[in-house]
């Protein structure tokens, strides 16, 4: 019957790590950021949201069920994406009267990551993209994915990213609306392939401040931010899609280290201070310029969330050198059993002078993640309800 | 005959903890900074260098001793101070017949600090300002602090400061022979007796990197780092000296942790970073907060030089809540055991939920040094050689 019909979409959508960093808002509702930034899109063969967004006439109530518990479905971020998809899907029902009216049914949306969510993995990204994406597939909207990336960033800004796979940049924009703050490709996975990443997941433990919070303390407090936004990120954004256009390494490494660390300076120029990096991440920066140092060139890049975690970036052909040292100080932990840890050869030496180093990176990071650059959001015909 | 009188004399001088950071130069030879810098002069009844100067025929070469080990005299920094005060000691010869050739002999230098070197505790500052007190009063040369402040600048930069009490300030100067880079007292330890410190001492790990060399990397890599020496120290400078002035903690209390913050974030921002502070450090923070949070009012301020020491300022009225909570926390570290130290009744009850930052402090801090504002250098009658 119709009015007991089910309708479904399901997706699989990416996580994305910034090396041109977002922090701070210049509207908090709307989620416009101070500056804009970019993003790696990591692949879904390691790091993934699943999500299937169905609805019905049958269904009372939306709901929103993530790695099976219930989530809170009535906070703003995640209405206003649920609000901005049925009215484009609205506009889409006005256009064609015998089209089912979708926008009126209630909405289920199940979700399920395949890595921790209390990870600091960036996940509300992966999680939102998901949600807009699957939502978008089951309204048949004719929407590009920059127009929907609008909807995404409401539900957390840097989401609007993950609407896309490879080297992704999300505009700041000017208009007050936020019509024109959206996310686009600078590059596809495709134009540069051999990137890869291996994360260093740090011991959980309880986030210093919440991303949202901490970043508006930063825009109110800290001298050097607005230095930061109006002068320092305008120009590395230029310089970064220019390195992604030419596969510089070298030049994307130094830009990707510069602006880690010049976030977390800010952060740490915030009143009261932000410190989202521990001497484990110290010790990381550390392992990684010895790395550079011994290869006699730049073959590694660190950067850092809003959290501990080291994302060391760095291109296949270099893998023994990266990835295969971290296995020679951090093999004994998970991460190294699949696919791609498995590839990695273990260094027969780790840099010099650094077993202070060494030993922090061995007691304070808990797994790794071995990934590389990947695609955006996959249809999927595998659903979770 | 030849005059074979050995002719002497000796100080204490006093170590500084800025509260307004200097760091970086505009001029690495003379030892001219990029912005001015303030500090609070440490009392030496806990923290001093004892230091002898002496000259006579006999002596066949200069020579300097720190806590019974020679020491290099032929660096270029103590050859500026030296020659300067030699140039000085002239001119006195030449304007009086009489006055013993002082300036054509070798001079023995003979110095010893009463806390340890390699603790991070602002030795070289103490140093330099004890070298050149001594040296100028053997040599009973007639000028002034701040004209001396000059000389003890080109042997190390803060050790200008050391050559006064109480609050002081290095304006940093525009001329490029220095000679309006000077120290001069903002105000006496007298004005503002009642300011008090806790030094936490963090066990003993090699600096990060050194202050000079640092510094000039900061100076020429870090993107925030132009927009603090330029925008951020001057207004901070001028609300420091009007907070001591008018005595008013609170305000004190915020442009010093806000500027140690910042400085710490210049260095964050530095190509390649550079890391003074550690999760002990940050603890110690987390720490002050929480004393302030439970306190209901901003009774103390921390701050960290170019290292993971904490000084913590407060003032005397407040010594129970702020000392005595470290005292709660680190009882069992020397330093408590002296007339401060035995003075400090230590709290009953730690702020709430400080369980980690009370870890860390514990196995991160190897003793305290409770302290207080003091007097510029003294002249002694007890001669170390």
């Amino acid at each position: 019957m119709a009015d007991q019909e089910i309708y479904r979409a399901s997706t699989y959508a990416p996580v994305n790590i910034a090396v041109i960093k977002y922090w701070g808002k210049r509207d908090t509702k709307l989620n416009l950021p101070t500056n804009s930034s970019l993003s790696v899109t990591l692949s879904q063969d390691d790091l993934r949201t699943h999500t299937t967004a169905s609805c019905s006439p049958a269904f009372p109530a939306d709901t929103l069920t993530l790695n099976g518990s219930p989530q809170d479905i009535s906070g703003a971020r995640t209405q206003a994406c649920l609000r901005e998809l049925r009215h484009l899907r609205q506009s889409v029902e006005e256009q064609d009267p015998n089209t089912p009216k979708l926008s009126t049914m209630k909405l289920n949306i199940t979700s399920g990551n395949n890595f921790p969510t209390a990870a600091g993995l960036a996940s509300s990204a992966a999680g939102f993209a998901a949600l807009v994406r699957a939502i978008a597939d089951l309204y048949h909207l004719p929407a590009t994915p920059t127009e929907l990336s609008r909807i995404a960033r409401q539900g957390s800004g840097s989401a609007c990213r993950s609407l896309f796979g490879g080297y992704v940049a999300w505009q700041q924009g000017t208009h007050p609306d936020g019509s024109d703050s959206l996310a686009y490709e600078v590059a596809p996975a495709s134009h540069w392939p051999d990137m890869r990443a291996v994360i260093l997941v740090a011991s959980a433990e309880k986030k210093d401040v919440s991303s949202t919070a901490g970043m508006q303390q930063t825009v109110a407090t800290s001298a050097l931010f607005q230095h930061r936004a109006e002068n320092v990120v305008p120009q590395r954004i230029k310089a970064m899609e220019a390195a992604v256009h030419g596969r510089d390494f070298a030049a994307f490494a130094q830009l990707t280290t510069r602006d880690s660390n010049n976030f977390h300076a800010c952060c740490a120029d915030t009143d009261p201070p932000i410190f989202y990096m521990n001497d484990t991440s110290r010790a990381a920066v550390r392992m990684c310029e010895a790395i550079n140092s011994s290869a006699g060139e730049v073959v590694c890049a660190y950067t850092f969330d809003a959290g501990p975690n080291a994302v060391v970036y760095y291109l296949a052909e270099h893998e023994d050198v990266v990835a295969g040292t971290f296995k020679a100080l951090l093999g004994g932990l998970s991460g190294w059993e699949g696919k791609r840890g498995g590839a990695v050869k273990t260094a027969e030496s780790v840099p010099e002078g650094m077993e202070v180093a060494g030993e922090l990176l061995r007691r304070g990071v808990s797994s790794v993640i071995l990934t590389g650059v990947g695609d955006g959001p996959r249809k999927t015909d595998q659903h979770l309800c």
